[in-house]
């Protein structure tokens, strides 16, 4: 695996850990969760890249270790679609706003998805992606389609209007998603035949 | 790989126990849905708080509740508002003309179904803009009512028991979960429906202030 030069390597802890930092003040929790769109599509996604740098600093033992439990990827990513499954429902939002718990659970929840996409994702392979995405693209699909449609407020902490926008930042985050896999898919197709051909 | 299979197993099952809990058991996808059952199956107290109101005798908000033989519609509303109050006004409106007519029934028992309103914005809707405020909406003060809870802290309070989330929307308006409150006659709050379900409301209301002897 092709990985960032080792100088930039050692950083990538204390970024991940600098940034969960930041994610976890509480002004920088009630500027992120006073909005719906920006609790789900910049907090949400932020600790999850806290979580996919934690891992990627992870020494190769204990990587290895894992991969153990972690048979081409399988249990990390179908961790990573539960996880996302329940942060779906829109209970959740308004719950983390409240409960102190489940905000600690919800924080825990996404560095977990984080990590386990780090280290899941490339022993995958695509046929493993293929299917880890065909299930939680039409999932996040769905639940952008019901948000952005539904007429009444699903949490009672947020307005409508950014119900509306979450719901159509879930729909274009989920086709971008899978437009980009798809082109990298064809990509590696192509340069298969390439290597065959040649 | 056995590891692998084993691992996923048990992330399957906590996910499900999880999404159990959160969705009572897959009734309810929305914190108000999980209010609402969740009142259902154990009623919450009224809070004792300090309350004043136009025509209102000086006493805590349970005690006001809890009269031991009065079933109460709660709902809550700040009196600048433009929108769902208004619509909660209107219901409000024909259910006290729909109790006006039970009660002028002859030999109709005595009222025993009250509505109170109780404004979020205890600041600005002193006694005397509540006055007005039911004056404009033309409210039978025997049988509709209306409330603030004069301390700011006091009204989170009451917000928070009766779990009502009120949310500034950014026009100088409130958006809040609107809905009708059963409160019965021990000052618990038992029920909550939507406002789009009044007759509901009001009958269920009315099928408990006959459930109590005379």
């Amino acid at each position: 695996m092709s990985g960032p030069p080792p100088s930039w390597r050692k950083w990538r802890l204390p970024a991940a850990g600098l940034l969960l930092g930041l994610l976890a003040l509480p002004a920088a929790r009630d500027w992120l969760e006073a909005s719906m769109t920006r609790h789900m599509l910049v907090q949400f996604p932020l600790l999850a890249l806290a979580g996919f740098g934690m891992a990627a600093s992870l020494p190769q033992r204990w990587a290895e270790r894992m991969n153990r439990w972690n048979a081409h990827g399988t249990t990390g990513l179908l961790a990573t679609a539960l996880v996302l499954a329940l942060l779906m429902i829109p209970r959740l939002l308004d719950l983390a706003l409240v409960n102190g718990w489940i905000e600690l659970g919800k924080f825990l929840a996404l560095l977990v998805c984080g990590a386990a996409v780090q280290l899941s994702w490339q022993p995958a392979g695509l046929l493993v992606q293929g299917f880890f995405l065909g299930n939680v693209l039409p999932m996040t699909v769905v639940v952008g389609y019901l948000f952005e449609s539904s007429p009444v407020r699903l949490c009672n902490a947020y307005l409508l209007g950014d119900q509306e926008s979450l719901g159509q930042g879930l729909v274009w985050i989920a086709a971008a998603v899978a437009l980009a896999w798809f082109a990298r898919l064809v990509l590696v197709l192509m340069r298969r035949d390439m290597a065959a051909d040649a | 790989m056995f590891r692998s299979a084993l691992l996923s197993i048990l992330l399957a099952l906590a996910a499900y126990a999880g999404s159990v809990w959160l969705t009572h058991d897959f009734q309810v996808w929305t914190a108000e849905g999980a209010r609402r059952l969740e009142v259902a199956l154990q009623p919450i107290a009224a809070p004792a708080l300090k309350m004043d109101g136009p025509g209102l005798i000086a006493r805590p908000l349970s005690q006001f509740l809890a009269d031991g033989q009065s079933v109460t519609l709660v709902d809550f509303v700040y009196t600048r508002c433009q929108t769902v109050c208004l619509a909660l006004g209107s219901v409000y409106q024909q259910m006290q003309a729909t109790l006006q007519a039970a009660a002028s029934l002859p030999g109709a028992p005595a009222q025993r179904v009250k509505l109170l309103s109780i404004s979020f914005d205890g600041q600005y809707d002193n006694p005397q803009v509540l006055q007005a405020y039911a004056a404009r909406l033309s409210a039978d003060p025997r049988i509709w009512q209306f409330a603030r809870l004069p301390d700011a802290q006091d009204t989170q309070r009451l917000l928070d028991d009766f779990q009502v989330v009120v949310v500034p929307n950014g026009y100088g308006d409130f958006e809040h979960n609107a809905a009708l409150l059963v409160v019965d006659q021990q000052g618990r709050l038992v029920r909550i429906f939507d406002y789009a379900e009044q007759q509901l409301a009001l009958d269920y209301a009315r099928h408990l202030a006959r459930e109590v002897s005379p």
